[in-house]
């Protein structure tokens, strides 16, 4: 009778003393993944996202995105540079530790850079293109010799590239060794302790971190490939949160539901009806300017999304970017499209309820759309319908993601060329983020424009976005950026539809400190360390 | 007999060559391209030489036919290649996949066919009774159910729901445990995969063996055991089900061939590490060497089963004995 008494007063002595820890490690969470990230270093990991956000758990760029994608110093204590924006010199926080002890220093750094340029990577190696040199002058201090002024050098850049230790890379030369490399030793809050083949992995904190020790002493990634598995499993509490956004049916459940909690913000994720801007037909900008007025985004995003999404912007970027240019949206109407297809000459001659243009060709396109999507599947078949309405006719044909690229993208190459007609297509957060991104969407000269699938060509685009490609003052971008997207929205070389907005769900109770990067959501190393100081 | 032997045996070589062959040309008549797989999803931004580089890196580069003959040259010399996507040898990746599938699809498909055969065995005998309708009814429900929503009503009920069983995966990701607790907990994992497995093979068994039992019933040799005096249980056992297994035998032997090929649906599903997730992932990466390899130990094991299923179907049908 004492025992239990004394056990229930130990108990109700605990509940008090918890909540007091505030700032304790948490134990455990579990996060589940999508796919394999290969080992978690920088030449295996796979995805942009959340493998990318992972990999830098476990490794440190020299700067960081914070809550609003803006690049924050993290290795780094001090930056100057130079006058003409070409010299830029940083020092390095003292006391950084690699995981296996040996001190991280700018011979580190300059490694990781030349490194990136001698064995190919998507994504440091475009980064060197620009670089003159690395020099290490002393141990705590790096320069970067730019050829020319560079407005993405901080975000894709420094915040972007991770610094790989020289002693253990330098014996690994080529991509096919890198892509095979298994070793994980970087100098993040985390170190890889547990790979298994397709099922988790287990990250473990690294108490030495030089911001401090994570608040979260492991991390267990368990693979669930199927999202509504992944949900189920976070609902009955096998897993703590997943890096999946919420379908946007299971938001209002999850949010009743006790222990969960739900958060709600931006996507910077887009889904576009992407055109040909090299069609014969879609070249016309009244025609294009005809089918999205004939397209209610509005109503899509309250079927589709259950209002989970905003609503497209005709310049592409996002409201909620510092980048978008204020006041720009897109009012669709029916009318309005008629009234432009009659204007241009595009009128049923034979009718059979399709439009012909005046040379005859029947305004008959093709809606590729991918499959396993069933929102853009759902959006595709809306799409057809209402062009149907203004007498514009539309094959939807849904396929899988290597056909599709293959068709809009081949060999990821727009230098190549393209075979279709329509797309519903989308590009991830980090497209959005960078400030260089409509250069990159919009760029006529396919070796700059690199993601212009549509084969988009205005001089004017092209004349801005050379000015802001070398632009480093942050005001000044976002006055090029806006003027850019005026031009856009005029234009319509792609119709954006809507931006899912990022809906994460997790269990509180095993971890509630959790930060919310906008745009992309809470797999961020802010999540579990504090920015240095 | 020897002449027999000798060309079964070019026979089965052809067969090999040809799958071999094909094994090679179906993944790369698939459209689309494994760079995005070998480069990331910032291969948009790589200039045209970068990604040329990372194609020799692989061989892609090299004419079809120099990679054939690459490809022949490795299998000879046992050398399954390195996977695109994960930069592994992939006779370790099929290593770590191998087991589980061989598990959850061999057990299933043993379980699986001795209920079938069982539960069939019994509806013929008790022809056009409820039993028999009534199992008729079932099977054809479980037969034409799919998969993948039989896993998912599983998941909802006795995992989410009851929670008697895990929702995902083999074992319990990160808890480290072994010897009997790990037994334990990877046998909990196996529960809801496994009956899902035994459930959609269950129907197929029974309703060859119902059939063949019920045409092998009405065989005069039945009606003479009868007529001699043979008692039902027998007639049944001895006379009617040995010589009515002779067609689940055959589904069985085909079946046991393609245990290693997984069950991908299933293993999706439940995130089960098995061989069936590995070939679908490597289809969607178009990940030749992992496609080819598993192809590869698929055909040979397919081959294998049926040389298996030739020596011993004269043990048990005297009837195709040579001479």
């Amino acid at each position: 009778m004492m025992g239990r008494a004394r056990m229930l007063a130990l108990f109700v002595i605990g509940l008090l003393v918890i909540p007091a820890l505030g700032n304790a490690q948490s134990a455990a969470v579990r996060m589940a993944i999508t796919r394999d990230e290969g080992y978690l270093n920088p030449y295996t990991y796979q995805t942009g996202y959340p493998g990318w956000n992972l990999m830098t758990l476990v490794y440190d760029p020299l700067f960081y995105p914070d809550e609003n994608n803006e690049p924050i110093p993290w290795l780094v204590r001090e930056v100057r540079v130079s006058q003409d924006g070409r010299t830029w010199t940083l020092t390095l926080h003292p006391n950084l530790r690699w995981h296996d002890g040996r001190p991280l220093t700018s011979e580190d750094v300059k490694f990781t850079f030349e490194y990136a340029a001698r064995v190919t990577h998507s994504r440091w190696t475009p980064t060197t293109r620009n670089l003159d040199g690395v020099d290490a002058p002393s141990p705590q201090t790096v320069v970067f010799r730019l050829k020319q002024p560079d407005a993405g050098f901080r975000l894709r850049t420094l915040a972007d590239v991770p610094i790989l230790p020289k002693h253990i890379w330098e014996s690994v030369t080529t991509v096919a060794a890198a892509r095979a490399f298994t070793n994980t030793v970087g100098s993040g809050p985390y170190r890889v302790e547990e790979v298994r083949d397709n099922q988790f992995y287990r990250l473990v904190a690294n108490p030495q971190y030089f911001a401090g020790p994570p608040r979260v002493r492991e991390l267990i990634l368990p693979i669930i490939r199927d999202a509504t598995v992944s949900f189920t499993a976070l609902q009955a509490g096998q897993i703590d949160t997943t890096v999946r956004t919420l379908t946007p049916e299971l938001v209002a459940q999850f949010e009743r539901l006790p222990g969960v909690k739900v958060v709600r913000g931006a996507g910077f994720t887009s889904t576009i009806l992407q055109f040909n801007d090299e069609h014969p037909l879609l070249k016309d900008v009244r025609l294009r300017q005809a089918i999205a007025n004939a397209i209610n985004t509005n109503l899509m995003v309250r079927l589709l999304l259950l209002g989970y999404a905003v609503v497209g912007s005709p310049g592409y970027i996002h409201p909620a970017s510092p980048f978008y240019a204020a006041g720009l949206k897109f009012d669709a109407s029916k009318a309005r499209a008629v009234a432009l297809l009659n204007e241009a000459g595009y009128t049923d001659r034979n009718g059979d309820g399709i439009r012909e243009a005046p040379n005859g060709t029947p305004l008959q396109f093709t809606l590729l759309t991918l499959a396993g999507n069933p929102i853009r599947i759902r959006g595709a078949e809306l799409i057809r319908t209402w062009l149907k309405d203004v007498g514009i006719g539309t094959t939807v044909r849904v396929q899988e993601d290597a056909a599709i690229i293959d068709q809009v993208w081949p060999d990821f190459d727009v230098c190549k060329g393209r075979r279709f007609d329509m797309a519903v297509f989308g590009w991830s957060a980090p497209v959005m983020s960078r400030p260089t991104a409509l250069v990159d969407l919009f760029n006529s000269d396919c070796r700059v424009g690199t993601i212009n699938i549509g084969g988009y060509k205005n001089p004017e685009i092209d004349r801005l976005g050379s000015q802001l490609l070398t632009t480093v003052e942050i005001a000044r971008q976002k006055q090029i950026s806006a003027e850019m997207q005026r031009i856009l929205a005029r234009d319509l070389p792609v119709h954006v539809l809507f931006y899912p907005d990022t809906i994460m769900a997790y269990r509180s109770g095993a971890y509630d400190r959790w930060a919310f990067q906008k745009g992309q959501g809470i797999v961020t190393k802010l999540s579990f360390v504090d920015r240095p100081k | 007999m020897t002449r027999f032997v000798a060309g079964k045996g070019v026979q089965y070589a052809l067969v090999l060559l040809f799958a071999v062959t094909l094994n090679f040309a179906l993944p790369r008549m698939m459209p689309g391209s494994p760079l995005i797989f070998l480069a990331g999803e910032d291969v948009g931004f790589m200039t045209e030489q970068q990604r040329g580089q990372l194609l020799q890196a692989f061989g892609l580069d090299q004419p079809v036919w120099r990679q054939y003959v690459i490809y022949l040259r490795n299998l000879v010399t046992g050398n399954l290649g390195f996977s695109y996507q994960q930069g592994r040898p992939i006779a370790s990746i099929i290593a770590d996949r191998l087991p589980w599938t061989l598990v959850l699809v061999g057990t299933g498909l043993v379980v699986g066919t001795l209920v079938g055969v069982a539960w069939g065995t019994l509806a013929a005998w008790r022809r056009r009774s409820a039993l028999d309708v009534g199992s008729v009814g079932v099977a054809m429900f479980f037969d034409s159910v799919p998969s993948f929503w039989l896993g998912m009503v599983f998941i909802a009920v006795f995992a989410a729901g009851l929670r008697w069983f895990p929702i995902f995966g083999a074992t319990t990701p990160g808890a480290g445990l072994s010897g009997w607790p790990l037994l334990v907990d990877m046998a909990r994992h196996l529960v809801l995969p496994l009956t899902t497995l035994t459930l959609i093979t269950i129907p197929g068994m029974f309703l060859i063996m119902r059939y063949s039992m019920l045409t092998v019933l009405g065989e005069q040799y039945v009606a003479t055991a009868r007529s001699k005096g043979v008692g039902e249980r027998d007639v049944m056992f001895r006379h009617a089900m040995r010589n009515a297994l002779l067609p689940v035998a055959t589904v069985f032997m085909l079946n046991v061939g393609f245990i290693v090929s997984g069950a991908t649906v299933i293993e999706t599903v439940f995130s089960y590490p098995g061989v069936g997730r590995l070939l679908f992932e490597a289809v969607l990466a178009r990940d030749y060497p992992v496609l080819q390899a598993t192809f590869f130990i698929i055909t040979v094991s397919v081959i294998a089963a049926n040389i298996f299923a030739d020596l011993l179907y004269p043990l048990i049908d005297p009837r195709v004995r040579h001479v």
